[in-house]
């Protein structure tokens, strides 16, 4: 079963027309998570907005807190969130020095226009640029969704933050995009892939994604199935092998290891600090997932490990 | 739907308890039928102003529709009530805000600080406080703040290109805007919607009036009093790395220059205002807060200082129906014996920690309005809180005005006051910093407001 949706998916993933949204909060915490942005964006060759959610302030002083801003334009004082995609974009020109469309591309905060309940940035000679500024004031979550869903964003890339426990079960439960969560991550270590596999039907597009970085960045893989008693079903077996012929046929070695215990528990502590974890989403139902979690969920809350949850 | 559900859990829970509370709960001994049904009308508000599930006009909707479906008000009773002075006030001060900040007439006002403070920070610092203190308690604190901060984000972008050092500075530059400006807001009724909320009770409960000249007389003095001790504060609290900011004040001034000299436009706008001002001081007995304000909003646009489209804008219409409907809901509040019954219940359950009843009723009227307008706005606080200040027993006039100060002691969050959520939107100062010199503002303005009552006050009444 498993065999046939991979077969059919094989050819399913069309770079070009992916685009991954990685959000941005301040230049002094956001450089790791735009970082690896820029460079998974890269691998699967995506185009890549990059949006700073700011808080609202509270409807009671929106007015004046909107003239204040008038005001400060009048003074060549730019909104602190066109400040952060500023500095994100000169990030971006140096982590990709050899993009010649990207070089062209100059920030004026003058050239900014409201439209869908956010304010975009025109970057003049964007035709030929896949890289889209996007600022947006609310709660983080509800922004996310509704720039996910607004523009079709595949993946939402989030940096790991001191409240993550809190946004977890939020960002996997309602945003419908695949998410990349960047914890703890460190560009100068050497990671190891590590792929949850089990019968799930998200475990088909996590191969895909897991063979796309693995092919790109060259990391060793592993895949893990983890079952609750020491029986494995053969959908677990079936799915292992297959992921490891998916992986094989590309040229990539895994190693497999198949071992018992609670899911999340064993996830975790295989994942160490030193792995990249992809996992399918949830197929439980939304109410489920409220009420019980899911394993993404827990996963997430427990580890600090950069983790990409497919969907 | 289970995203819905999620997002607006607040309101359901409103309605949910609000359900529960009008159809299994029996309204208390004492307290009418319909005062009971206003009480959990206000109580489902409340929960919807602290969490916002729903826009803010949408609160004010569903007050207006509750009062007449469930409160027994008819919808002209409802009406009536909910176009007076008082919103035509905040109506007229709102616009009249944005008529004088596009003005540009901020660069004059930063040179004159400049001038007066010279370039050491602590004289910068206490400049900043006295003249946002002296200009909001006249013209309100979100028109002084939305002049100050662009003076003060500019001394901050020239003192430094970095924009995370020197917080300490930072901090204390947008916070003697802030404090500043909510300081001076209580010292005459135009500093404030919350002030004429409260002129605006007196007047429909029968419990007297005062007229601008007398709250001056009767408060201002304590404005003069904080000011110097707010300035210490935020110098002792966040004290700035850099003693003397020459090449910043330099810069400022060189930036300043640049507009040019003063014009006829400009010049007209100022003496349009000083108009409106004298109309509040010397004619607002007669003619009210609120029409004087429209009277300058007419004159401004007739005389072509500002577009409608800039106003139309600026303002929060959502804000001005939610004034309208909180206003509304509370003269119900005091029609139905709700907000006597309140009264009576915070007297009786706090008369044993309290027996001296004056006393009693000065701190349950300063506590109920400080602790509410740092979870609400002031003036939403002063709307609901009001009538029941006014229904404590004792003078009105005293309770009423103990309650508007006290309304102003928002300093913990970056909620309560327009000037403190101004500057948070900077994003150049955290909720922490409001913490670290709230608590020292609040000691202050509690001990400052004693010493009014106990000292002051007496002379005048």
């Amino acid at each position: 079963m498993v065999a046939t949706i991979m077969t059919k998916k094989e050819k399913r993933i069309d770079p070009k027309a992916l685009k991954f949204l990685t959000a941005v909060s301040s230049a002094e915490y956001s450089k790791p998570t735009l970082k690896l942005g820029s460079l998974i964006a890269s691998v699967f060759d995506a185009n890549l907005g990059v949006v700073y959610v700011g808080e609202k302030a509270s409807e009671f002083h929106g007015s004046s807190v909107n003239m204040t801003r008038q005001n400060l334009d009048n003074w060549n004082i730019i909104h602190p969130g066109l400040e952060v995609l500023e500095w994100a974009l000169k990030e971006l020109k140096k982590m990709n020095p050899n993009d010649a469309n990207l070089a062209k591309i100059k920030f004026n905060p003058d050239h900014v226009y409201e439209e869908d309940g956010r304010v975009r940035v025109f970057l003049p000679g964007e035709e030929n640029c896949r890289i889209e500024l996007i600022l947006r004031e609310g709660e983080l979550v509800n922004q996310l969704r509704k720039e996910i869903q607004l523009e079709n964003y595949d993946l939402a890339i989030i940096g790991g933050s001191q409240n993550k426990r809190h946004l977890a079960h939020s960002l996997i439960q309602y945003l419908p995009s695949s998410i990349f969560v960047l914890q703890k991550f460190n560009p100068r270590k050497k990671y190891k892939l590590l792929l949850l596999v089990d019968d799930s039907s998200a475990t088909t597009k996590s191969v895909e994604w897991g063979a796309l970085i693995a092919e790109k960045l060259g990391w060793p893989v592993r895949t893990l199935t983890v079952s609750k008693t020491l029986r494995f079903g053969e959908g677990y077996q079936g799915a292992a092998d297959l992921a490891k012929a998916y992986f094989e046929k590309k040229g990539i070695e895994v190693e497999q290891f198949f071992l018992t215990g609670d899911p999340v528990r064993t996830f975790v502590e295989f994942a160490g600090d030193n792995h990249f974890v992809i996992m399918g989403a949830s197929t439980l139902n939304p109410v489920k997932q409220l009420l019980f979690g899911s394993k993404p969920i827990k996963t997430l809350e427990r580890t600090d490990v950069p983790i990409l949850i497919v969907r | 739907m289970l995203f819905w559900v999620q997002r607006t859990r607040w309101l359901l829970i409103s309605f949910s308890l609000g359900a529960i509370l009008f159809f299994f709960i029996p309204h208390p001994l004492g307290l009418s039928v319909q005062g009971y049904h206003v009480l959990i009308i206000i109580f489902m508000t409340l929960i919807l102003i602290l969490k916002e599930p729903i826009p803010l006009p949408a609160i004010a909707l569903q007050l207006i529709f509750w009062q007449v479906i469930i409160a027994g008000s008819t919808p002209n009773e409802v009406g009536g009530y909910f176009m007076n002075d008082a919103v035509f006030f905040i109506m007229g001060s709102l616009m009249l805000a944005v008529a004088i900040v596009s003005q540009g007439l901020d660069k004059r006002l930063a040179l004159g600080i400049i001038r007066l403070t010279g370039n050491k920070t602590w004289r910068i610092v206490a400049g900043f406080t006295t003249i946002s203190a002296l200009l909001s308690s006249f013209v309100g604190p979100h028109m002084v703040t939305a002049m100050m901060l662009p003076v003060a984000l500019t001394l901050i972008r020239f003192t430094s290109k970095k924009s995370t050092g020197n917080t300490q500075l930072i901090a204390a530059l947008l916070f003697s805007i802030a404090y500043g400006a909510t300081v001076g807001s209580i010292g005459t009724p135009s500093g404030g919607g919350r002030n004429v909320i409260m002129m605006n009770y007196w007047a429909e409960f029968g419990s007297g009036t005062l007229s601008y000249i007398e709250w001056i007389k009767m408060v201002y003095p304590m404005v003069l009093i904080e000011i110097p001790i707010t300035t210490f504060i935020i110098l002792k609290t966040f004290p700035p790395e850099i003693k003397i900011l020459d090449t910043a004040v330099r810069r400022l001034k060189a930036e300043v220059g640049r507009a040019g000299k003063t014009s006829i436009r400009e010049i007209f706008s100022v003496v349009l205002f000083a108009g409106v001002l004298f109309g509040w001081i010397s004619l607002s007995e007669t003619y009210g807060l609120g029409s004087i304000a429209l009277m300058g909003v007419f004159l401004f646009l007739a005389f072509g200082l500002v577009d409608w489209k800039d106003l139309s804008t600026g303002v929060n219409w959502g804000v001005i129906l939610l004034f309208g409907a909180t206003i509304s809901i509370g003269v119900q509040m005091k029609n139905t014996g709700g907000a006597a019954w309140l009264a009576e219940l915070s007297v009786g359950f706090l008369e044993t920690l309290i027996p001296d009843i004056h006393t009693l009723r000065a701190v349950i009227s300063v506590a109920l309005s400080g602790v509410m307008s740092n979870l609400l706005s002031s003036s939403a606080t002063v709307a609901v809180v009001g009538p029941v200040v006014l229904n404590l027993g004792g003078d009105p006039i005293l309770l009423g005005l103990a309650s508007v100060i006290a309304s102003a002691f928002g300093y913990f969050t970056a909620v309560a006051a327009p000037a403190c959520t101004i500057i948070y939107s900077s994003g150049l100062v955290k909720a922490p910093d409001f913490l670290r010199a709230g608590w020292k503002m609040a000691i202050m303005s509690i001990l400052s407001l004693s010493l009014l009552a106990t000292l002051w006050w007496p002379l005048f009444r």
